[in-house]
């Protein structure tokens, strides 16, 4: 019997060393693969309240359109990451790609360009002439959104405010 | 005088309970951050943009965040809304969550139209090798009857010169 009372009076101390060890493992693992997200930039544009993009009447308002084309020739080379698209699932990092060698042509009224800079200043100058007046975007068959953002942005640094999206007219089924 | 002596014989112990405590609340912390921050924006290369004002999204206001991916599939807080490879030209999915969140918005009379319109904005965050043709079929949906959002935010990445210049400002 003493010996059980002699157990049950004896401090039993737990080993803290191994927990604390794992415990400082999980938090710098976490600490280190953490990515804190800044929500990044935005610009802002605004589709026809009307109805869908595509059909929207024809309204007399002097407005400054601008047309994005992809001219085959200037689409560019996709380069994959694998190298070579060889049907990968998307979720696979390997079929990212980039385009090598593309040149978008930029149609302000009747005057092109394919250089940004230019469609810079050409818009700083029609929104100088009517600041009031609306701007749409006229995305072609082919553009990719790397392709918008840069003129949306030019329209936003020439104090645009009333940017719309025109959409490719969706070909009639035979 | 043998007050400041120690003694040999008593066992020194820290007392580690407080600083697991912490340790652990940490942790718990980093792990629920983690899922929060990722769960509304997909791994994405955004083109970028001067003009590109910084986006302080406010948890109370609904906005929905659609990302598209390269493929072209639309994602909204890790649910795949519309992959173009199984669904081809039925979209009726994001139709269905678009006309869930324009409902949920808060609504404004237009005084052109004479309707009420829903008036927070619907946020768009694409590759920036994404066809193009994707947004505006979002673009299209935005438009239809019952639906009728007409804000838009197109995500863009801010250019390094002008995060400086923001982070100058603030300071």
């Amino acid at each position: 019997m003493s010996v059980l009372s002699d157990i049950a009076t004896e401090e039993i101390e737990m080993e803290m060393t191994p927990m604390i060890d794992v415990t400082f493992l999980l938090l710098i693992f976490f600490l280190l693969t953490i990515k804190f997200k800044v929500l990044e930039g935005k610009l802002m544009a605004y589709l026809p309240k009307d109805i869908g993009v595509n059909a929207t009447p024809a309204v007399p308002v002097e407005k400054v359109e601008i047309t994005i084309h992809i001219p085959p020739n200037k689409a560019g080379r996709k380069v994959y990451a694998a190298g070579e698209d060889k049907g990968q699932p998307w979720v696979d990092a390997t079929r990212r790609f980039e385009f090598v060698g593309r040149e978008p042509l930029y149609q302000i009224g009747p005057h092109k360009t394919t250089k940004l800079d230019e469609v810079e200043k050409r818009l700083l100058d029609l929104n100088r002439k009517d600041p009031t007046a609306p701007m749409t975007i006229d995305c072609r068959q082919g553009t990719v959104y790397g392709d918008m953002v840069p003129v949306l942005d030019a329209a936003v640094a020439a104090h645009f405010s009333r940017i719309t999206f025109v959409g490719e007219p969706k070909k009639a089924k035979k | 005088m043998n007050i400041n002596k120690h003694d040999a014989q008593v066992e020194m112990e820290m007392n580690m309970t407080p600083m697991i405590d912490v340790v652990f609340l940490l942790i718990i912390f980093f792990m629920i951050i983690t899922d929060l921050t990722q769960q509304d924006l997909e791994e994405l290369q955004l083109p970028m943009a001067t003009a590109a004002v910084e986006d302080k999204p406010d948890p109370k206001v609904i906005r929905p965040i659609i990302n598209i991916p390269q493929s072209g599939r639309m994602i909204v807080k890790r649910d795949e809304y519309y992959d173009p490879e199984k669904d081809g030209d039925d979209m009726v999915r994001l139709e269905r969550f678009l006309v869930d969140q324009a409902n949920r918005m808060p609504k404004k009379m237009d005084a052109e139209l004479g309707v009420r319109l829903p008036d927070n904005p619907l946020m768009i965050r694409a590759d920036k090798n994404t066809e193009f043709k994707y947004i505006q079929r979002i673009m299209e949906i935005c438009g239809k009857q019952g639906i009728q959002i007409w804000k838009l935010e197109l995500g863009a990445a801010e250019t390094e010169e002008n995060r400086k210049k923001r982070e100058a400002a603030q300071e």
